[in-house]
């Protein structure tokens, strides 16, 4: 491949920073599930990116299954967020914080 | 090259746009751009096969799911977001350690200069050429068999979760109904009577 | 033989603090009937203890060199004697004197104690032994002080004692570290034989200043007198026993058993007889502006003792001995007397109250009236002969200061003991207590012992007051003399000049002082004239009785000033500053850092998703870093 790995590499890194940021810094759930997914994304593109490398298609396998976990994950997260804020006019992540200790 | 910086800058500017978009539609929005370009991504680096499983899957399925989603929670005439930030000053530690991960993450890679064993670039046809369908799902149901079956366990677990959780009454009569009802007076979330 | 004499007092205080209150009014006649066993037991060895060597009984070895034992040679038989016998006589009069007392047998079983205590003192034959007797004879007298410990007065008292006493308890320790470094062994015949060679000049002179810490504490000696006085809280009979024939005396018995010492060093005998005599002069002039009647013969007390000091300081060991036999009679003897009297005027103690005694009551009159005349050194009763051999033996030892200060003590001496005699048994009758109430000798009250019991052992004191002088007459080889001759350490110490007056001149110029002292005294109290007026003459003089002696040369307020404000202050330093702040404060800091720690990890429990996803994207920066540091740059 023409485009060295590490420079792959390094853009799966930043979406996962980006991934990070975007996790903790708003608070509406939805889009913390977005980000979340961009997690998922560039943990995907990594391992893409080494199985062309070593020609080994366990990468592949394994992006696979992070991407149909994701979709469950989605699911599930989803159905929960609609349950606890289906009555409230808001969506805040932070307004869950009954566990407060 | 060109296509891996056109890219690059394509995926890195949807999910810069996804995460600070203000409304969630943008941010789906934004997050398709960056499936698709996700996807010819994978493309570019002979991953055919993976490159529509993320179109079909991805974008097509969990996006719309995220669609519906707003779409039940967008109810109300209100912009979202606008009870107090408990945490105000928690972004500035998240875009640290995001930092150090990258500059870790950076650093280790550096080191490794391998080659990659040339291929030549472009699709082929040759359908058992590495990230082909035919490779594979032949990989797929041979060596990695099991965890294929267990992605199905998993997604069937899913399905069912989902009902449990969000899903309708089901059979039971009036007890059950009585009880669900009154699980579901009470909120899951509690919001605090904070002066704005 | 020995330990008998030394555990019989032992075994009755244990008896009576057990069962005192079983035994009631049993205690008295108990208590006293041990201690007269034990008297009678050291009669008995009279022909062991007087051969060359005493009797000697071990008790038992520990390290090698420390072996503890009791021995009873001719020093220690006087003293012996002293203490059971005179002690035995309080006893009886005890049984009078605290008769109704609440607790009764618990006094008894304090004296007893006393009794045993001192007994350790003199009986021991080596210096640990001497050092806990010391001790407990000190914590029998804070006992006995404070009997009436309701009395917030007395408790003050019992405690200033002891606390003066144990500063002697230390003095006498560092004596004992020294012997113990240097001659390696606690027995005194060690401790003898090491003169001038294991101990060296400067060595003895250090023992025996310790030592002498240790007789200032315990025989009320400048600068630790201010105790005595106080110490006349104490009911009479413990006066009389402890403060006057006994433990004040324990002193001197120190000074004349290390003799061997004290003759090896100039300069400690310089000390002792200096002080000694500071203490005699001191004590007699605050004697003068007294007026409690108890408080005059603790002066006095203070004052004979000094003499006593003076005479075994200087060397003239036998005289101050001899001192120390007739004064324990006839200070026993005052001090009973004054008892009957306090006792008949129903506790009253303040001599200008008191007045006419002498037709009222006659016997304790003539008891006052032969102590008097022994203490003043009256020729033909005791005190004469030893007071004569203490002062000329000053000067025989060559300290012509100290001689004088002898001769102007016994003047002054004679003048406030006849101003006692006068302002309390002549002329008339000055007290509140009318002829129907005061119990006049003789009269029975109904809940008394008979007067009999505290009448009897009176008048057994009489007969050695008077008469046991002349042990010492003739001189050089009175019996007296005879007796210790030979004793270790008792030899004469030469001194570099002759007397410059004979012996005859000397008691010659007591006699005049003492007589100077007789008359102005008379003049003053016991005349007609001034027996007329004695109600305004008597208050007039205590108006104008000097400041400086009326607070006794204000040291009991130096001492508060300089020991015991700061002592307190410091306590309360404890109490306000370092309790409160540095202890509690240690152990409540364990518990506050708990609590801390726990609401520090609360804090991280803030409840919000995206705090934990903060800390989980911590943790996985620091694995990141984990692997980028030891996988990455190494490359």
């Amino acid at each position: 491949m023409n485009v060295a790995p590490d420079s792959y590499v390094t853009l799966s890194a930043v979406l996962f920073c980006i991934g990070v940021v975007g996790v903790i810094a708003r608070r509406n759930p939805l889009i913390m599930l977005m980000s979340i997914e961009l997690l998922f994304n560039a943990a995907n593109l990594a391992l893409v990116t080494y199985a062309r490398l070593w020609l080994n298609n366990a990468g592949h396998i394994f992006a696979f299954l992070v991407i149909t976990v994701a979709a469950a994950e989605a699911a599930i997260a989803l159905a929960i967020v609609a349950v606890a804020f289906r009555s409230l006019p808001h969506v805040d992540a932070d307004d869950a914080a009954l566990l407060k200790g | 090259m060109i296509v891996f910086w056109i890219l690059a800058i394509l995926l890195i500017a949807s999910a810069v746009f996804t995460v600070t978009a203000q409304k969630p539609v943008y941010s789906v929005v934004g997050l398709l751009v960056n499936f698709v370009a996700l996807a010819a991504t994978y493309l570019e680096l002979h991953a055919e096969f993976l490159a529509v499983i993320q179109i079909i899957v991805y974008s097509g399925a969990i996006l719309i799911l995220f669609v519906f989603v707003i779409a039940l929670l967008s109810s109300g005439v209100k912009p979202f977001e606008v009870g107090p930030n408990r945490a105000p000053r928690i972004a500035i530690p998240a875009i640290v350690f995001a930092a150090l991960v990258l500059a870790g993450i950076a650093a280790t890679v550096a080191g490794t200069r391998t080659a990659a064993p040339s291929m030549a670039g472009g699709v082929t046809g040759d359908a058992n050429a590495f990230g082909s369908v035919a490779n594979f799902g032949a990989a797929l149901f041979t060596t990695y068999l099991l965890p294929f079956e267990v992605t199905a366990l998993i997604l069937m677990v899913a399905v069912v979760g989902v009902v449990l959780i969000a899903g309708d009454e089901g059979p039971g009569g009036i007890v059950r109904r009585r009880k669900r009802r009154a699980i579901e007076r009470e909120p899951i979330v509690k919001r605090e009577r904070v002066a704005p | 033989m020995l330990a008998f004499i030394w555990l019989v007092p032992l075994f009755g205080a244990v008896l009576l603090w057990t069962l005192g209150p079983q035994l009631r009014s049993w205690a008295g006649p108990i208590g006293s009937a041990l201690i007269g066993a034990s008297f009678l037991a050291t009669c008995a060895l009279w022909n062991g203890a007087t051969a060359p060597g005493g009797v000697h009984e071990g008790l038992g070895s520990w390290l090698p060199g420390w072996s503890f034992g009791l021995q009873l040679d001719r020093l220690s038989l006087v003293w012996s004697l002293i203490i059971t016998g005179v002690g035995f006589l309080i006893h009886v009069y005890s049984i009078g004197y605290m008769d109704g007392d609440r607790a009764f047998a618990r006094f008894f079983a304090y004296m007893n104690f006393f009794v045993f205590a001192m007994l350790t003192l003199v009986l021991s034959d080596n210096v640990i032994g001497l050092l806990v007797g010391w001790g407990l004879v000190g914590l029998a007298s804070y006992f006995l002080i404070g009997f009436w410990f309701e009395r917030p007065t007395a408790v003050a008292a019992a405690r200033k004692a002891f606390v003066m006493n144990v500063i002697g308890d230390v003095g006498m320790m560092f004596a004992i570290f020294v012997i113990v470094a240097k001659v390696g062994a606690i027995g005194y015949a060690a401790v003898f034989a090491g003169v001038g060679r294991a101990l060296g000049p400067h060595d003895v002179f250090l023992i025996c200043v310790g030592l002498f810490i240790g007789c200032a504490a315990k025989s009320a000696q400048v600068p630790l007198q201010t105790w005595l006085p106080d110490a006349m809280e104490g009911p009479t009979p413990v006066s009389a026993l402890i403060h006057a024939a006994t433990m004040v005396t324990a002193g001197v018995y120190l000074i004349a058993r290390f003799a061997p010492l004290w003759s090896a060093s100039a300069d400690a005998r310089e000390m002792a007889g200096v002080i000694g005599g500071v203490t005699a002069i001191a004590g007699a002039i605050l004697g003068c502006v007294q007026w409690d009647i108890k408080r005059i013969l603790a002066y006095s007390t203070m004052s004979q003792i000094g003499y006593m000091i003076m005479g075994v300081g200087v060397g003239a060991y036998a005289g101050g001995v001899f001192h120390f036999l007739t004064h324990a009679f006839f200070k026993a003897q005052l001090f009973l007397g004054a008892g009957i009297v306090i006792h008949a005027l129903a506790d009253e103690q303040d001599v200008r109250r008191m007045g006419g005694l002498r037709t009222r009551m006659p016997f304790a009159f003539a008891a006052m009236l032969v102590g008097v005349l022994a203490i003043c050194g009256v020729p033909g009763f005791s005190g004469f002969f030893s007071k004569d051999a203490v002062i000329y033996g000053t000067l025989s030892a060559g300290h012509p200061l100290l001689y004088i200060v002898g001769v102007v003590t016994a003047g002054v001496t004679a003048y406030y003991m006849f101003r006692l005699l006068f302002v309390t048994f002549f002329g008339s009758y000055r007290g509140d207590i009318d002829a129907a109430g005061a119990h006049a000798e003789g009269e029975e009250p109904h809940h008394h012992a008979p007067a009999g019991l505290m009448n009897v052992p009176v008048a057994i004191l009489m007969v050695p007051t008077v008469l046991i002088g002349w042990l010492d007459a003739g001189g050089e080889n009175s019996p007296w003399q005879r007796f210790f001759r030979g004793f270790p350490g008792f030899e004469a110490v030469p001194s570099t000049t002759a007397p410059a007056i004979s012996e005859l001149a000397s008691t010659l110029i007591v006699l005049i002082v003492v007589a100077v002292g007789f008359g102005i005294a008379y003049a003053r109290y016991g005349s007609g004239p001034a027996l007329a007026g004695a109600v305004a003459r008597l208050r007039t003089e205590a108006e104008r009785a000097p400041r400086v002696l009326v607070h006794a040369y204000y040291a009991d307020a130096l001492y508060d000033a300089v020991f015991v404000r700061p002592a307190r202050a410091l306590g309360t330093w404890f109490d306000r500053v370092v309790d409160p702040h540095v202890i509690d404060a240690g152990v409540r800091e364990v518990a506050i850092s708990a609590q801390w720690l726990g609401h520090l990890f609360r804090s991280f429990q803030t409840g919000l998703v995206r705090a934990y996803a903060l800390s989980l994207v911590f943790g996985v920066a620091c694995f990141v870093a984990y692997y980028a540091l030891v996988f990455g740059v190494s490359r």
